[in-house]
């Protein structure tokens, strides 16, 4: 029943979570992050098994971080996308696998590119333009096919990720209250209302 | 018969000494020299980085390094060693990081380095680290600024201010009357110096000053991080290095100016 | 699966001596491992457990037993409250059960699911968090201690545990409250309430809750949340015991039978509906 996905503008990146922790039929929590920041600029969306999620995104945030450290450097989008691919990769022929799908959002400063990679919990990685994991695919798809243009500007995005929601929320029987709606550029990571 | 008692490590000798761990404190002292002074809201490091030659790239000679975003580290003795300890350092602070979601205290990640330092001086078939290290930083939800000491043995302190020094070997750290500086005569200079309150410029002044007595090619041999709540780590750029200098100088001179005139006073 | 450390990467050639890695056998990951059990010997041990814990197994194990638990953060700490009754199957255990476990005096734990899996998995997590205190100097964080507790069942995910906690306190960063249950979630929050009876529990608190409620109206408010709970779930009754968590630590306020709760609301005039403030 979640909801991830996230599309790429002019120069940022727009993702959007929903923020609802659920437990069979209760709502548990409705503003929770589905998300964490492996570095300054890059962003890890989750959804899948609860549990597996936080754990696999944590492990790979402190591993992004560890990296930094150690080499002074940050990470691109690519690379680290990479490397989070792989982790799930050799996961998956392990005893206990994560059942975790994710979405990666950067800005990297070197090419001063946004760039935006779907991966899957079987280990495939995908960069694209736009990317939804779960039902919200079903209902978003064919709008960012007609409406995400690559060239898209901060306030164009806006609308689209309106639309999104709006249309999430007025055609999907799960009640999603809240989505937690952030933008990746190259001043970092923030919030945002839209 | 001595000899008989340093070659394998967990050996003692007759009258109670590890002779590889004294050798590591030794490796220390013939290191460069590192001071840490801990301010008001603030903690500053500085070490004496040595020339390098014209040809190689400077910015790879690194003496104070980041284990965390709140934990730095200066150290003194032999680099090559400090890099395995670094980097036991910095996995254990990510570590600690993903097992208890608080970052480490500074008290913690001491604990943690000086007992891979211990555990160095008691197991077969390796020797002890060369190196002393400096430790800085902030705990979480705390505005106490926190600075600490571990030695090769495996001990640690809390400090003020802490210091080493240097070498007996190498020409440029005797002072002008040609006399061997010991860590001891700068550190009854900070003791004099010292108090609880120094603001952040003061602190980074007492620390650059105290290294002046030792490196005597100023600033481009100074390497100093200041640490604090508000801003995180800083690393001083040189030429700012180089202000602290001419500053102090003048101060320097000023001093001597007035010791002067009342001995002249006297002399008439 | 004994360590997370151990999955950090050397990535650098010049890294990790591992034969030296053994040297130094404390950290904190592997040193909060333990206890570690034999598991049955079957091939594979999530199958297992679903074929015998699945209703439809030929002798069915069954884990999950009633409850109401409840949590809330308030103006002046938090409330947390449970009632008491154990099941076995159909048949009531027991109704004089502490559903609240004294972590130690500055943590509690409230205990959903398994009986034996919270007790143990809670008094385990009170033995780490002495030894975090010891070795730290200063009290364990309530993030923390619900990161440990959270850390050590995902290592049992998918084997059969089966709990539903809220860890809660009073550190540094103030009242916490952290839901944390057997399938590894983990998630902080100002309101929970746990177990077969929470559905009931959540209906009253949520239209009867304000931040500002004063001491007593917030614990009026908790018992009555169970109360009603116990009054409409049938795994769930017995008393309700309620416990009031303030920055010097945890203070027990008092123990109330459901039936004579009963008794005593019964007669008292119902509220209006108009002006009860209702959760956003």
């Amino acid at each position: 029943m979640e909801c991830i996905f996230g599309f790429t503008g002019k120069d940022f990146v727009m993702t959007a979570t929903d923020s609802t922790v659920a437990q069979s039929i209760l709502i548990v929590k409705s503003t929770e992050d589905k998300s964490r920041a492996l570095s300054k600029r890059i962003l890890l969306l989750f959804a899948g098994e609860s549990g597996d999620t936080v754990q696999f995104a944590e492990f790979i945030q402190r591993n992004v971080r560890l990296y930094e450290i150690r080499n002074g450097v940050e990470l691109s989008t690519k690379s680290a996308a990479t490397f989070t691919r792989r982790e799930l990769a050799d996961n998956l022929r392990s005893r206990k696998q994560y059942s975790v799908n994710l979405i990666l959002a950067g800005y990297d400063l070197t090419t001063e590119l946004p760039s935006l990679y779907q991966l899957d919990y079987l280990g495939s990685s995908v960069s694209a333009p736009f990317a939804a994991h779960g039902y919200a695919a079903h209902f978003l798809f064919s709008i960012f096919d007609r409406y995400h243009r690559p060239d898209l500007s901060l306030e164009e995005a806006k609308a689209l990720m309106k639309m999104c929601v709006g249309e999430l929320q007025r055609r999907f029987l799960v009640n999603l209250s809240h989505f937690t709606v952030k933008v990746v550029d190259k001043d970092g990571i923030r919030e945002i209302a839209i | 018969m001595a000899r008989s008692y340093d070659r394998a490590l967990t050996v003692f000798s007759p009258d109670g000494h590890l002779f590889q761990v004294e050798y590591a404190i030794e490796a220390v002292r013939k290191g460069t020299c590192a001071v840490g002074v801990r301010g008001k809201n603030c903690v500053v490091l500085g070490v004496e980085k040595k020339s390098v030659l014209k040809l190689q790239d400077p910015r790879t000679v690194r003496k104070i390094v980041m284990l965390d975003d709140h934990v730095c580290m200066a150290f003194a003795g032999l680099s090559a060693d400090a890099r395995v300890l670094v980097n036991k350092a910095r996995v254990e602070c990510q570590s600690h990081r993903l097992t208890v979601e608080d970052p480490v205290s500074i008290e913690y990640i001491t604990c943690y380095i000086a007992s891979v330092q211990q555990k160095y001086t008691q197991s077969g078939g390796v020797r002890p680290f060369g190196i002393s290290t400096l430790i800085m930083g902030f705990d979480a939800n705390d505005k106490t600024p926190r600075l600490y000491q571990t030695d090769p043995s495996g001990i640690y302190y809390a400090w003020k201010i802490e210091i080493w020094l240097k070498a007996s070997n190498y020409g440029d750290y005797f002072n002008k009357d040609g006399q061997e500086l010991s860590s001891n005569t700068v550190r009854e200079f900070l003791e004099k110096n010292y108090h609880d309150e120094l603001s952040t410029d003061e602190a980074i002044k007492l620390t650059v000053r105290s290294l002046l007595e030792v490196v005597q090619t100023g600033a481009k041999n100074i390497e100093i991080a200041v640490m604090t709540l508000d801003a995180g780590i800083k690393n001083l750029e040189i030429d700012e290095v180089e202000g602290i200098v001419t500053e102090i100088e003048k101060e320097k001179e000023a001093e001597a100016e007035k010791k002067k005139k009342p001995s002249a006073s006297t002399s008439t | 699966m004994n360590s997370i450390l151990n999955e950090f990467k050397s990535t650098s050639a010049l890294c990790e001596e591992e034969l030296h890695d053994s040297l130094y056998d404390w950290d904190t990951a592997n040193g909060f491992a333990l206890p570690t059990f034999e598991f049955p010997a079957v091939h594979n041990l999530n199958r297992f457990m679903k074929d015998i814990t699945s209703a439809s197994a030929p002798c069915q194990i069954e884990i999950q037993h009633g409850t109401t638990t409840l949590a809330f953060k308030f103006k002046s700490g938090v409330i947390v409250a449970a009632d008491s009754r154990a099941s076995q199957g159909n048949y009531v255990s027991t109704s004089s059960v502490k559903k609240i476990i004294e972590i130690n005096p500055f943590l509690l734990g409230t205990m959903a699911g398994g009986a034996a899996d919270c007790t143990f998995w809670q008094r385990e997590l009170g033995r780490q968090c002495r030894l975090y205190e010891l070795r730290n100097k200063e009290r364990i964080s309530v993030a923390a201690a619900s990161k440990l507790l959270a850390n050590m069942i995902y290592r049992y995910k998918g084997m059969g545990l089966s709990m539903g906690t809220m860890v809660t306190g009073w550190d540094k960063t103030g009242p916490k409250i952290f839901y944390v249950d057997s399938d590894g979630t983990r998630v902080d929050g100002e309101l929970f309430s746990v177990g077969s009876g929470s559905p009931f529990a959540y209906g009253i608190i949520d239209n009867g809750f304000d931040f500002d409620l004063d001491v007593p109206s917030a614990i009026d408010l908790g018992k009555r949340a169970i109360y009603h709970a116990t009054h409409r779930d049938g795994a769930s009754g017995g008393t309700v015991n309620l416990y009031h968590v303030k920055p010097d630590g945890w203070a027990r306020i008092g123990r109330w039978d459901v039936e004579d709760l009963h008794w005593e609301f019964q007669d008292q005039p119902k509220p209006s509906p108009i002006n009860s403030s209702v959760i956003g």
